[in-house]
């Protein structure tokens, strides 16, 4: 038999990907399940906080977003969730391009949810990104500019009439929040599923199956959660005091780069790193 | 042997994807075999064989493949056989024609298999495969020549689950239809995965358990594994290689906390 069929020894690689290779994968694993999974189910339920706008309520989001803010050492929680997303997501697009899906040959489920896992992977990256970039760090992107206030100038609530501005103005932002949210429940249920064969806690076809179904309806729970949020915002009605608000927040934004926190906070500095200050 | 101007309903048609050396570049055949009753993919190679003319009457070199066993257990005849990996002595004319395949517009389509190295025509070169086996230490250590007595007792339930894992012929099957497994990256495959875990469960090969997870730990080890679970649904000899998955992640996960805590 010819030669060049060896595999290459392991020991020949040397690269840090290869050196740490166990310990990467496997934190991969993790990081997908807890800093960054965990954080995105809390988001998503308060998000849902937006749902009572389908049916004409009032809505607890304003309070659910000011408690957020109010937390203690926001920053590190912060830094920590990106750092978690940064790892997951760049060691995700190794492994997606390490592979080559075959659907087109072997289209069982299985392998359709395998393909899903890295499609959604990137889709989650690309909404993620512009989720932050345009919200958090209020970059203007192309004329989509839609800053996130917590409140105006004169203390009107303005969380869930930005999130309603920001989904009411475009359908090309409404196309891109219903992708990626939905993306990234499936990402991380199909996740959660992987993720018990990886550290081999599921072993049976049998038990495979009985943990498939709790993902599954974690997944629907989510799922609801976020269409619930995305109906609420569609159908929140943005008043004039709101608008008004909006735009002078939006102003004053410009101007001075600070935004106003709620919660009867002084207007707080946020440092930006926004390319078109 | 094979007309000239064949009646199509009484032959059966094939497209062959042919390569004449390891490193020279592969082209298309269509070829027409004369109906018989029973044949299979390989009886139909050997007839082409015997009269190497494609479709277009033209004269050609044999096409090259590589068997056994001819009953299925050895695993050498497997090809891509329309789209799917399979072993061709068990590939049965008459049923591929009841699905549709044979006739001049929908002939049965051989290729040789794509994760590994091609010899010649269909023939290819699975050693990766023999060599991750050396690699695992998968067979049970015996010391000496001397006399050891009965050995371990094992449950007619291990008995039941390593008989399946046993079952494997390194055919490649199961490698051919893993999105994760390439021909040109390290990942050790989940044939190699059944393997592992059919020695760490005898009462004997666990001995040298902890070579093998380390070895499973190495790049291109089980966590390269992506969960597509393809490789169960092709293996033509049923080896439970998702369980095997999920057993082994299981076995590597204590092992690498132990080491954590207790290695060197
Ligand atoms: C931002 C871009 C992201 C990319 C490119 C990405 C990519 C990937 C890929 C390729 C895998 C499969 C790894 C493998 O099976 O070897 C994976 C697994 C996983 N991802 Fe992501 N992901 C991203 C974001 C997320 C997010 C936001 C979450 C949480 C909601 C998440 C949770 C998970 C989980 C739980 C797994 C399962 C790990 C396992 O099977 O052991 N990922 N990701
Ligand atoms: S596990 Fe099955 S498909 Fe894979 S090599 Fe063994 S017999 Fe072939
Ligand atoms: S489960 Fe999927 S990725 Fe893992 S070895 Fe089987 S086919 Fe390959
Ligand atoms: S010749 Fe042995 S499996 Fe086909």
């Amino acid at each position: 038999m010819s030669e060049h069929a060896t595999t290459q020894s392991p020991k020949t690689s040397q690269g840090f990907l290869d050196k740490h290779h166990f310990l990467l994968r496997r934190l991969h694993s993790l990081s997908g399940i807890v800093p960054v999974g965990l954080f995105v189910c809390m988001h998503l339920f308060t998000n849902f906080q937006l749902a009572p706008a389908l049916v004409g309520k009032a809505n607890t989001f304003q309070h659910e977003v000011e408690f957020i803010h109010s937390l203690p050492a926001l920053v590190i929680i912060e830094v920590s969730l990106w750092l978690g997303i940064g790892f997951h997501a760049a060691l995700g697009l190794v492994y997606t391009f390490t592979g080559k899906a075959n659907v087109k040959c072997y289209s069982y489920m299985d392998n359709v949810r395998y393909t899903l896992q890295r499609v959604t992977g990137i889709l989650a990256l690309i909404f993620i990104f512009l989720h932050i970039a345009t919200l958090r760090w209020r970059w203007n992107l192309g004329g989509w500019f839609t800053p996130f206030f917590v409140e105006g100038p004169d203390g009107t609530p303005l969380v869930a009439a930005t999130t309603a501005h920001a989904l009411q103005g475009s359908a090309l932002v409404l196309t891109l929040y219903i992708v990626g949210v939905f993306s990234v429940v499936y990402h991380w249920a199909n996740g959660l599923w992987t993720a018990a064969i990886t550290w081999g806690l599921t072993v049976s076809v049998q038990a495979q199956k009985r943990w498939g179904y709790v993902c599954l309806a974690l997944g629907l729970v989510l799922a609801i959660f976020s269409a619930g949020a995305i109906g609420g915002a569609l159908r929140y009605p943005i008043s004039e005091k709101e608008t008004a608000a909006y735009k002078a927040s939006v102003e004053h934004y410009k101007q001075t780069g600070e935004i106003f926190h709620g919660g009867g906070h002084t207007p707080a500095t946020i440092e930006t790193t926004s390319p078109d200050q | 042997m094979i007309a000239k101007n064949p009646d199509s309903q009484n032959s059966v048609h094939f497209k062959i994807k042919r390569q004449d050396g390891p490193d020279k570049p592969a082209y298309w055949q269509t070829f027409d075999v004369p109906y018989k009753p029973n044949l299979n993919v390989i009886s139909c190679l050997q007839a082409i064989a015997a009269n190497p003319t494609t479709s277009e009457g033209q004269e050609t070199t044999v096409v090259v493949w590589d068997c056994n066993c001819l009953e299925e257990v050895c695993g050498a005849c497997t090809m891509v056989i329309n789209g799917t990996a399979r072993q061709s002595c068990s590939a049965l004319i008459d049923q591929m024609r009841e699905q549709g395949f044979g006739s001049r517009e929908n002939p049965i389509v051989l290729e040789p298999m794509t994760k590994f190295p091609v010899v010649r025509d269909l023939w290819v070169d699975r050693s990766r495969m023999f060599k991750q086996l050396l690699r695992l230490k998968a067979w049970v250590p015996i010391d000496g020549t001397h006399k050891l007595g009965a050995g371990p007792k094992e449950s007619p339930e291990m008995q039941d689950e390593r008989y399946q894992l046993s079952r494997c012929m390194t055919c490649g099957c199961c490698l051919e239809a893993c999105p994760q497994y390439l021909k040109d990256n390290h990942f050790i495959g989940a044939n190699a995965i059944g393997q592992t875990l059919y020695f760490n469960e005898h009462e004997t090969g666990k001995n040298l358990q902890g070579e093998r997870l380390d070895v499973m730990m190495e790049p291109g080890g089980i966590s390269d594994c992506g969960n597509a679970q393809n490789c169960v649904k092709v293996c033509p000899k049923e080896v439970p290689l998702t369980l095997a998955i999920a057993k082994v992640g299981r076995q590597v996960t204590v092992h690498a906390i132990k080491k954590f805590f207790m290695g060197k």
